[in-house]
């Protein structure tokens, strides 16, 4: 008892005892003994234990307990009852709560998603006020005189501006640890970088002006996970060194848990402003670099964009147009993470609206034939003396019930694909916001589904409960006018899901067909039985071109070595590795006048290969031969032999159309000349969606870079000669860590990745939404045919065979299936648009897509129309007349 | 016995919802209050009084409160709600004409 609140029979006595001592206290002041005054006290009140008795039998709070006691009984009856009643119709129960679940877990999980991306705010206080610009630069140590605005510039302008950073990122550099070198993912950011987005290091500081020069320490800042990870979470942090790429770095701060902005990074380095080759190193051959403002109070965004545009004017020449907006210059910097995710997320998430509408929907059919069915046994109730209230209270708890099961495999689906959808959100975006279920739309869902079981199992329930128990026993429960209207109704929202249902038929066929021609394009190279490593040759061990060639020639012979491992090749920026580093400069044919206007100009990509790079890849040399290095130079007087380069087919169109440009000559930027001397395929190397652009490449074998990525084929499987190649390295030097050491076809998905994912998901929505739909289909006939029992019975009678009854039957479904597919391709046709930015080398109007989905969906209603068709010609005439 | 009892129980409630009238008493002090103000005519029996009190809390008339007593001691205080306001000024009337009643048959003739 205690355990439900006060101690009532404590406090009862407590009461009591209180008079007592009063009482006799009293008496004491009147000149009674202590002892005498005690007993007299009890004697005057009467019989204490009579009373204490009576007073703990008619406390009111005890009677309050046994009245809710009495309550929790019934409902826990009405809750047996009820859930007796859901188990008995497997079927119905499995159904809606399936539905729900359904319905709650997609538009749960999806809207979070979209949520983390694009509602909710970034981590940063005041994040609406965070701007990220274009069109501005940092200064390099090389620039001779300014050629657009840069980072000073905008510090020099408070008004518009608060404050000013700019980071680089994504880089990479080799942590030297004993036994196990990392691969560590690196991002460089101004001294003003943390203090404009508001996020300050957790222990320690961040980067000083000071650190910005030359001779300065070199500091860096380690990540939560890195400093937990690696370190062990060492409280003496600060001050210990550690190296990075073999030299040693003192570390100063630790920035907070769960912050990698950009891009998961795992430490921080400042960026040195002008900045030079030394913080070029985490990355290839340029800096790749964003720049992010505060704006200053006031200040709109738009304001800021024509300032800088304004800016911008003062650098703006003849043969230097500018070629941003001013509304471009400066755009909320949440819109730069999410990029061109945006219309995916979006159209996402409007298909998962309409996977709601159609759980809702198939919901509230199932709840009204159960409710038709069940008119006979409220009506039985009523008769023996059920309430009303207690009618509607009944089917209100089954209806909970349901919402409530439904609900909960709701939630568990929800948290189960919210892992899928992580990878939906662009890459930085993972470093800033956790990808939860949001409470709220969680919220949201379950009142959905109960609102909607609700209205859809309240209203005929009300309607039940309200029959004329006569009519009701008397026509077995389904009166003529009413299971009309009900008919009519349910047979309504079944064309309304199949219209859904086939809206995003359309939509997964579209992806399909999409996926399908992303998948076949021609990329250029033989993936198949070819492994890639990267590899960084970091430290002062490699600093000489001959340490690098040594190693890689070594690399080379082992690997070769190797019985089955055909061929072995080194490139500097591998086709299609994700956060493509490679640089392209404009190049011309020799002779030729270099267009003024830059969008005439030919940019080609700046390869450099080494080994056999062409044959590991598979890629077709198609005229004269590969590039050799340039020859030690011996003699300086004597000028330089002019570098050997192999184009690819698209260079050679452009420059020198219909001839064949071995042995001609072309100018490299303003560097120099080079000549060809032999022609290779195309390669789609920046993305699977692009056209192939103008490719050089030149041999590297004198003189190696130190970041590469080395390529090699074999009769062995991808996978085996990828641990060939970690292993050779590792026995070459055991401080190297190799990294996204993986077959090439792996390099392919992962390009693919964005792509997959959205026509997995779409493709989903589509079968779940053609799943529903089906079960539409198949409650509604069933509960026709439950209906026309008699009339089928007396058609048998008169001699028509079963499949006679099936076929009429088909046909009635037929035309619902007509009519929904017919509403689905309207809505499909108006709304193809929205698609198009999804979609890859087919148009949305597509022929196929608009014409297997119908087909599809017409199948699978006849499908779903046989089974209870099938049922009802089965059973024999007298059976059915003698059931009245 | 039994009848003396009845009578006094009717009458009983009206006194003790009077004493609450002016704020939240313990039990004992409504003893006190009612002994005193009736000059001592009237002997509370203290068993009764706990009774009636539990059983008005019951209908909703008085509601309780455990607090500190003037000597700093535990007590449960009750006080009167709206619907023993309202009970307090019914049985209070109906009382007066009773004993206006009752007063005017026996008088001599």
């Amino acid at each position: 008892m205690s355990i439900w609140g006060p101690d009532i029979e404590r406090e009862i006595d407590d009461e009591l005892r209180f008079h007592l001592e009063m009482k006799a206290e009293e008496l004491v002041a009147r000149g009674m003994a202590p002892d005498t005054a005690r007993h007299v006290a009890r004697e005057r009140f009467g019989s204490v234990d009579d009373v204490r008795r009576w007073l703990r039998r008619h406390d009111r709070r005890k009677q309050r307990r046994v009245e809710r006691v009495e309550h929790m009984e019934t409902l826990l009856q009405d809750i047996r009852y009820g859930a007796r009643k859901l188990f008995a119709q497997p079927g119905f129960t499995a159904a809606v709560v399936i539905v729900l679940g359904l319905g709650i877990g997609a538009a749960t999980a999806m809207f979070s998603a979209v949520d983390a991306a694009l509602l909710r705010s970034l981590p940063f206080p005041h994040a609406e006020r965070l701007v990220g610009i274009r069109g501005v630069g940092l200064p390099f140590f090389m620039s001779e005189r300014q050629t657009m605005p840069l980072i000073g510039d905008l510090r020099g302008m408070p008004d518009v501006f608060e404050s000013v950073g700019a980071y680089a990122a994504p880089g990479g550099l080799n942590l030297g640890v004993e036994g196990s070198p990392q691969r560590l993912r690196v991002a460089l950011v101004t001294t003003d970088l943390f203090p404009t987005i508001g996020v300050g290091p957790m222990i320690g500081r961040g980067f000083v002006d000071e650190e910005r020069s030359e001779e300065a320490t070199r500091v860096v800042v380690l990540s939560h996970g890195l400093w937990q990870r690696q370190f062990g979470g060492d409280p003496r942090i600060v001050g210990r060194q550690v190296q990075l790429d073999g030299r040693p770095y003192e570390v100063v701060g630790v920035m907070p848990r769960g912050f990698s902005f950009p891009s998961e990074s795992d430490i921080w380095l400042p960026l040195r402003e002008p900045f030079g080759w030394e913080d070029m190193r985490p990355f290839e051959q340029f800096l790749p670099h964003r720049l992010i403002a505060r704006l200053a109070p006031g200040v709109t965004t738009l304001e800021a964009g024509a300032r800088l545009h304004l800016l911008a004017q003062r650098f703006v020449t003849d043969d230097r147009p500018s070629t941003l907006t001013a509304a471009e210059r400066a755009t909320p910097f949440r819109d730069q993470l999410v990029g061109n995710r945006r219309t995916a997320l979006l159209v996402l998430l409007g298909a998962t609206g309409l996977v709601l509408l159609v759980a809702c929907a198939n919901v509230t059919n199932l709840l009204l034939s159960r409710a038709a069915a069940r008119r006979s046994e409220m009506a039985l109730r009523a008769t023996l003396g059920a309430s009303r209230v207690r009618l509607v209270r009944q089917l209100l708890v089954e209806t909970l019930l349901l919402a409530l099961a439904g609900g909960a495999l709701g939630v568990v689906l929800a948290f189960a694909s919210l892992g899928a959808l992580g990878a939906l959100l662009p890459a930085t975006l993972d470093g800033l916001v956790e990808l939860a279920v949001d409470g709220r739309v969680l919220a949201f869902s379950l009142g959905i589904a109960t609102a909607t079981g609700l209205i859809f199992g309240l209203w005929p329930a009300l309607g039940a409960s309200r029959t004329n128990v006569a009519d009701a026993i008397r026509s077995g429960g389904i009166t003529a006018s009413g299971s009309r209207d009900m008919g009519r109704l349910r047979r309504a929202f079944v064309v309304v899901e199949l219209a859904i249902a086939l809206m995003l038929a359309v939509g997964t066929g579209l992806m399909l067909r999409s996926l399908q021609q992303l998948l076949s394009t021609e990329i250029g190279l033989l993936p198949e039985r070819v492994a890639t490593m990267e590899l960084s040759l970091a430290g002062a061990r490699y600093d000489s071109a001959a340490a690098r060639r040594v190693f890689f020639e070594s690399l080379r012979e082992r690997l070769l070595a190797v019985p089955g491992v055909e061929a072995v090749g080194m490139i500097n920026d591998l086709p299609l590795r994700e956060n493509s580093g490679g640089i392209s400069l404009t190049m011309w044919a020799e002779g030729s006048e270099l267009p003024a206007d830059r969008d005439a100009q030919m940019f080609a990509q700046m390869l450099d290969v080494g080994g056999d790079y062409f044959r590991a890849m598979g890629i077709p040399l198609l005229r004269g031969r590969l590039p050799q290095p340039p020859p030690a130079r011996t003699d300086t007087s004597q000028p330089a032999p002019i570098t050997e380069a192999v184009i690819n087919e698209r260079f050679a169109r452009l420059q020198w159309p219909g001839e064949n440009p071995v042995g001609k000559r072309f100018h490299v930027g303003d560097f120099e000349l080079r000549e060809v001397v032999g022609v290779v395929g195309d390669v789609r190397a920046r993305a699977l969606t692009s056209e192939p652009l103008a490719q050089q490449y030149t041999s590297m074998d004198a003189s190696p870079y130190r970041k590469v990525a080395v390529v090699a084929r074999g009769t062995l499987s991808a996978a085996t000669l990828a641990r060939h190649m970690r292993e050779t390295v590792v026995a070459i030097d055991g401080e190297l860590p190799p990294f996204n050491v993986r077959p090439m076809s792996a390099v392919i998905a992962a390009a693919a990745t964005p792509w997959r994912l959205n026509t997995l998901l779409i493709t989903t929505f589509g079968v779940v939404a053609l799943v529903l739909a089906a079960v539409g289909v198949y409650g509604v006939v069933a509960y026709g045919v439950a209906q026309r029992r008699r009339e089928f019975g007396i058609r048998r009678a008169l001699g028509a065979q079963g499949t006679d009854v099936v076929r009429l039957v088909l046909r009635e479904s037929a035309a619902l299936a007509v009519i929904g597919v017919a509403l689905g391709l309207a809505g499909a046709w108006a709304v193809r648009r929205v698609i198009g930015s999804l979609l890859y080398g087919v148009t949305p109007s597509d022929a196929v897509a608009f014409t297997a989905a119908p087909l599809l969906l017409i199948a699978v209603a006849l499908v779903a129309t046989l089974l209870p068709a099938r049922s009802a010609a089965r059973v024999e005439p007298t059976v059915m007349m003698r059931e009245q | 016995m039994a009848d003396d009892l009845t009578l006094l129980q009717g009458t009983l409630d009206v006194l003790v919802l009077r004493a609450l009238a002016l704020g939240p008493v313990h039990g004992y002090a409504v003893a006190r209050w009612i002994e005193d103000r009736s000059r001592d005519e009237l002997q509370i029996e203290e068993g009764a009084l706990y009774t009636a009190l539990y059983r008005m809390e019951r209908r909703g008339w008085i509601e309780s409160e455990w607090g500190r007593s003037d000597t700093g001691r535990r007590a449960k205080f009750y006080q009167l709600t709206a619907a023993g306001r309202k009970q307090l000024a019914l049985q209070t009337d109906r009382w007066a004409r009773y004993s206006r009643a009752v007063t005017r048959v026996l008088q001599p003739a």
